[in-house]
């Protein structure tokens, strides 16, 4: 008997998305406030059911075995999920007095249902369907400010390459199927042996890595990111750094290593070769950045490389490791980027015709003007450069001391020096927000920001101060991966 | 509901008071000083409240642990040697920022002063409640941390700012030790677990220390030739970080520099916090101490040795603190001589040393907060400006007789008139004379003696030259304000009463310590591991050893008194720069000669620092600054790539999914 009920997280998502849209049309744009509290509600709902779910170590297969629910799916729903919750409570703020509130949430709320999907997916059909599905949502919520060119130009460039990588990827999987005559993810994996003996199973997996690649912003499939984040509203970039992006990895850790796992041998080269060019480039390109979302845009790609380290290595605990920072990473990122939303509301406040409003100059004595954003900014970017006592310590810790333990030290040398080149620039907001004089005076956080930017910190640091609890959970998730 | 259910807001409380204090202390009376005071308040009710339950119950000793990371917890123990510091602490500690209300009623930065006090009175009761090694190494850290933050309190003097920096400094020295041996005591008992701890074992937590001693016992290393075993090794370094914090020698240089904070936060590092920190660390780990052969010797000789040599350095002193300061590094000496005394006498000499320490807590309180007193009158430290002050401040005058001559330990022997101080430091001379008689080697008992007499020189040189003759200051000399006297009247009647009404009671009470529901451990097996040979019975020395203390004691308040109040010989002919003995002392043995100018300047900074600072500007920077400038301009020239232009990034896909095909076929083409 298929319990439906194992689908209740999308199913009040897919609710409350529909009750947004449809009371949005019935109120006045300054009574529209009332939406985002409606989707904030929905979120947190299907956050509560996704995680009892969860708790009971339930797994089932349903619809033919087209959807599963386990740990890994679980793990990452929620992931989604608390992105979801920061951005949509962060957003109170942002789309207050647009005509188009109703639009915006119940965008998001359906990208976060299509990212949910490809978390439950076990067929390569369903994953696609979802994928596009965030996919297609995320592309207007970039464009979400219809007359911002800035905006416009940063969605265009979205969907284009999203767009080639859909094909990429749908490409990839006519030549899975063409050669094992399923699309069902573990009957692939039976049949793989047949890719494997075939050349084309090779042009398959390029295929596949270079279309979800795009998606997990590794390089050289990055290209759109850095104009994207900095083009979009901080609040959509959280999304796409937060959820889009690990969406991207959750698809690649069920076709690829689930699916692929026979072909294992060329798939960890090729991921070893993109994940030192993606770390170290990520890295050295934000050096040089002044434009502290673009510079945040650059540490995402640099962060994916490291996350990438868990296909190569492909131990238990290197898996755990990459889903955990997967984890950390959703709230770092999250977090950094409200925190930037908020510098930006700050320079906006003080002149409407701002432009270039989160760059590095604007972050001067920030700690005077505004503490709560300067503290939460900081521990933020220390988390990304993996400081101790914060959730990218435990994240970095676990994965790279697994890769050692693999014996791939060398590929540990490298990311290590790569966290030393991004203390750096990480290091020089933190200088600016800190010590150098404050121009302006002191400015209150709005309500909404701030609530978001205090849940992810607190997350931040309670990964950090106590992570078994998140360790175990990854460890549980990456047991799925590896049967 | 059960008293140990709430234990963990002992140092709780106080920390947010911390919190809080600092960051609205501005906006509430007194500079928020009265937070910090109901935190302490609420903390010490809580301690005491322990404490009688423990006395009533002794199989009630408080353990809580939940589990942190890997292998390590955090927890609660609450034994009779914890429940009496937590009382002790939190008691004295309230007393003193009672009177701080007082003393600090003119500095404008009070929020500051109260949020640290707070802080640095959570931290030692932290380092006191700690049921494993690793946490109260945490905590201990966050005492020095805050010592350092409190004895540069006014920063904008440069003397106290380089007073903060030698404490942390010196102390660090030994924070190192202590942190070196836990690593080692870590790494062996994960080797005497062949690397497999079983579930809800935590290694550092004491009670599983105290079990795998057995196991520990037979390990050994060769350090430079000689054969040392590991726990002789982890019990020296534990007691180089008591060395460090508890001001023995030879890093006691930093406790009379310590002077420059507030007067106030002087008694809280040199009677309840800080300085007892060391003391307590050996006692809680004394069943180690125990086990390793010749540690406990160490610790005899350092702390007799410490007792002696502080107490002639505070007999020139000028500076009323200073002399106070020698005085605490000579009675510290006296505790861990005390605690040495465990090779004849086991567990006894941690009752012995730990009623030291709380009796010393009191009457070291209460002469600081005197001598606070008196500076707040006249103005100055320097005792050769004061003089007179008897009749201008009857109560402290009064209190601070007291507390001198409980410090110099005025009682009568057998029975049970004397002032605290006369039994808890008879106690020691008693063991130190039972360890002689047992040992024939009689050097602990000589140190111990002849401090005892140096002390009752130095402390009633301090109040005859403070408070009788004629009054040398210019100023106008007032009693202090009531919420001043009123912690000294406290105070002075527990320097008074408290060690005649409890000596016996709480000697026992101490040796339960490692005798309860929690930690229970076969002393006499300890010994034998440790190759002490332990007294079975003692108490009938002759009378004269009994009455020695108090001869020598009077003695030197008569000498004392000749001297500085009858002045029966001129004192200034002997005190002159031409005596090379008074030179010796004044300049407290060249120490600073020794250790700052020779060690630390010629020697580290010149020499080591100073070659390792050219190796690293021309060898290493210039690899680092050009690291920095390729990665940098590398960084410059990739961000051309990004153009921004859509084809170029749809080309770059492409070529990408073509180079990984081209890099794949390579790879199967090779191998």
């Amino acid at each position: 008997m298929e319990n439906i009920l194992l689908f209740s997280p999308e199913i009040i998502l897919a609710v409350t998305a529909i009750v947004v849209l449809f009371t949005g049309l019935f109120l006045k744009t300054e009574h529209k406030s009332v939406l985002g509290y409606i989707a904030v509600a929905g979120v947190i709902i299907s956050m509560a059911l996704t995680l009892s779910i969860m708790l009971s170590m339930t797994t089932a297969s349903m619809f033919y075995g087209t959807m599963v629910i386990d740990s890994l799916s679980q793990l990452f729903k929620l992931i989604f999920l608390s992105v979801a919750l920061l951005v949509s409570i962060a957003s109170i703020k942002y789309v207050s007095g647009s005509r188009n509130t109703e639009e915006f949430y119940s965008l998001m709320l359906l990208a976060v249902i299509g990212m949910m999907v490809v978390s439950s997916s076990n067929d390569l059909i369903t994953l696609f369907v979802g994928f596009e599905l965030a996919g297609l949502a995320t592309y207007a919520l970039v464009g979400f400010e219809k007359k911002n060119i800035v905006l416009l130009e940063a969605s265009m460039k979205y969907f284009i390459i999203g767009a080639l990588s859909s094909a990429l990827i749908l490409f990839g999987m006519s030549y899975v199927y063409g050669m094992t005559g399923t699309t069902s993810i573990p009957g692939i994996a039976e049949n793989a042996s047949l890719l494997a003996e075939s050349p084309i199973g090779l042009a398959a997996v390029v295929l596949l890595i270079a279309g979800f690649g795009y998606k997990m912003a590794l390089v050289p499939f990055h290209m759109w990111a850095p104009d994207t984040y900095q083009g979009a509203s901080p609040v959509i970039s959280a999304l796409l750094a937060g959820a889009s992006k690990k969406m991207g990895f959750i698809a690649a850790f069920k076709v690829i290593i689930v699916a692929l796992i026979a072909l294992s041998a060329d798939w960890r080269t090729i991921f070893a070769v993109l994940a030192v060019i993606t770390m170290t480039l990520g890295n050295v390109v934000a050096l040089t950045q002044t434009s502290v979302k673009r510079m945040l845009a650059y540490s995402s790609v640099a962060q994916a490389g490291y996350i990438a380290m868990a296909f190569v290595v492909l131990t238990p605990t290197a898996l755990a490791g990459g889903i955990l920072y997967i984890m950390s990473h959703a709230f770092m990122k999250a977090g950094a980027f409200i925190a930037v939303g908020i510098v930006g509301f700050m320079v906006l406040l003080g002149n409407r015709e701002a432009r270039n409003v989160d760059h590095i100059d604007n972050f001067k004595g920030l700690a005077k003007r505004m503490p709560l954003t300067a503290f939460s900014l900081m521990v933020f970017l220390f988390a990304l450069a993996g400081i101790p006592a914060t959730a990218g310590f435990v994240s970095k810790f676990v994965l790279f001391a697994s890769t050692i333990e693999a014996g791939l030290v060398w590929l540990a040398v490298i990311a290590i020096l790569n966290s030393a080149i991004s203390l750096f620039y990480y290091a020089r907001v933190v200088k600016y927000m800190y010590f150098m004089p404050a121009e302006g005076g002191r400015v209150s956080e709005p309500a909404p920001f701030a609530v978001a930017m205090i849940i992810a910190l607190a997350a931040v640091l309670i990964i950090g101060i106590w992570p078994e609890p998140f360790i175990y959970w990854a460890t549980e998730a990456a047991k799925v991966l590896l049967i | 509901m059960n008293i140990g259910d709430i234990a963990f807001l002992i140092p709780l409380l106080p920390a947010l008071a911390f919190v809080v204090t600092l960051f609205f202390g501005k906006k509430m009376y007194s500079g928020g000083a009265l937070l910090p005071i109901g935190a302490i308040g609420a903390s010490f009710i809580i301690s005491l409240l322990i404490t009688i339950n423990l006395l009533q119950n002794p199989d009630q000793v408080i353990h809580q642990s939940v589990h942190w990371f890997a292998v390590f917890n955090l927890g609660i123990l609450i034994d009779p040697l914890a429940a009496v510091m937590l009382t002790m602490v939190s008691f004295v500690s309230l007393l003193i920022h009672i009177y701080a209300i007082g003393y600090m009623e003119h500095d404008p930065s009070k929020p500051r002063y109260f949020a640290e006090t707070s802080l640095f009175t959570a931290a030692m009761l932290g380092v006191v409640l700690s049921d494993n090694i690793l946490q109260m190494f945490i905590f201990w850290e966050l005492v020095g941390l805050c010592s350092y933050l409190l004895i540069g309190f006014w920063y904008q003097k440069p003397s106290a700012a380089a007073a903060a920096k030698k404490a942390f400094l010196t102390t660090r020295v030994g924070d190192i030790m202590f942190l070196a041996g836990i690593i080692i005591l870590f790494a062996s008992m994960f080797q005497a677990f062949n690397g497999e701890i079983p579930e809800g074992v935590y290694l550092l937590q004491f009670s599983e220390m105290f079990n795998s001693i057995d196991a520990l016992s037979g390990m050994t290393a060769t350090i430079f030739g000689m054969e040392v075993g590991h726990l002789t090794l982890i019990a020296l370094l534990f007691f180089g970080g008591a060395v460090g914090k508890s001001g023995q020698f030879p890093l006691h240089v930093w406790l009379p520099d310590a002077m420059e904070g507030p007067t106030t936060v002087s008694a809280l590092i040199h009677a309840a916090t800080m300085v007892t920190a060391g003391v307590y660390l050996v006692a809680r780990t004394f069943p180690m101490f125990l086990a390793a052969p010749d540690a406990l010797l160490v610790v005899a000789y350092i702390g007799g040795f410490t007792a002696l040599f502080a107490a002639t350095m505070g007999l020139v002193m000028n500076d009323i603190k200073r002399v106070l300061a020698y005085s605490t590094v000579s009675q510290l000496g006296y505790m861990v001589l005390g605690l040495g005394m465990g090779a004849a006498v086991g567990l006894e000499a941690i009752g012995v040393s730990v009623f030291h320490l709380i009796n010393h807590a009191f009457f070291k309180a209460l002469l600081f907060l005197c001598a606070g007193s008196v500076i707040h009158a006249v103005g100055t430290q320097d005792m050769r400006q004061m003089g007179g002050l008897g009749k201008a401040m009857p109560v402290t005058a009064v209190t601070m007789l007291i507390a001198s001559l409980a410090l110099a330990g005025f009682g009568i022997p057998g029975t049970a008139v004397g002032t605290s101080g006369f039994f808890s430091k008879d106690a020691i001379i008693e063991t130190a004379f039972v360890f002689g008689e047992h040992t024939h080697d009689w050097i602990p008992y000589i140190f111990a003696i002849l401090a005892a007499l140096l002390t009752s020189i130095y402390i009633f040189r301090l109040f005859f030259m403070t408070f009788s003759g004629k009054s040398r200051s210019k100023t106008k000399a007032h009693e202090s304000p009531s919420i001043m006297t009123v912690p000294l009247m406290i105070l002075a009647a527990f320097s008074l009463l408290f060690g005649a009404l409890t000596i016996k009671p709480f000697i026992n009470f101490m040796e339960q310590t490692f005798e309860n529901n929690v930690i229970s451990l076969n002393i006499e097996h300890l010994a034998t591991l440790g190759n002490y040979n332990l007294v079975q019975e003692h108490g009938h020395e002759p009378l004269l050893i009994l009455w020695l203390p108090v001869i020598v004691a009077v003695a030197g308040l008569v000498i004392s008194y000749l001297l500085y109040y009858k002045q029966v010989i001129d004192i200034s002919k002997v005190v002159s720069r031409q005596n090379p003995v008074y030179r010796l002392l004044y300049n407290r043995y060249y120490q600073h000669r020794i250790l700052t100018e020779l060690l630390a300047t010629r020697i580290v900074y010149e020499t080591i620092s100073l070659s390792a600072d050219f190796f690293d500007r021309k060898f290493i920077d210039s690899i680092v600054d050009g690291t920095g400038k390729v990665t940098m301009s590398t960084g410059n020239v990739l961000r051309r790539i990004q153009t921004g232009v859509i084809q170029n990034y749809v080309t770059a896909v492409i070529a990408g999914v073509g180079l990984l095909i081209v890099l794949l076929k390579l790879i199967v083409e090779v191998l």
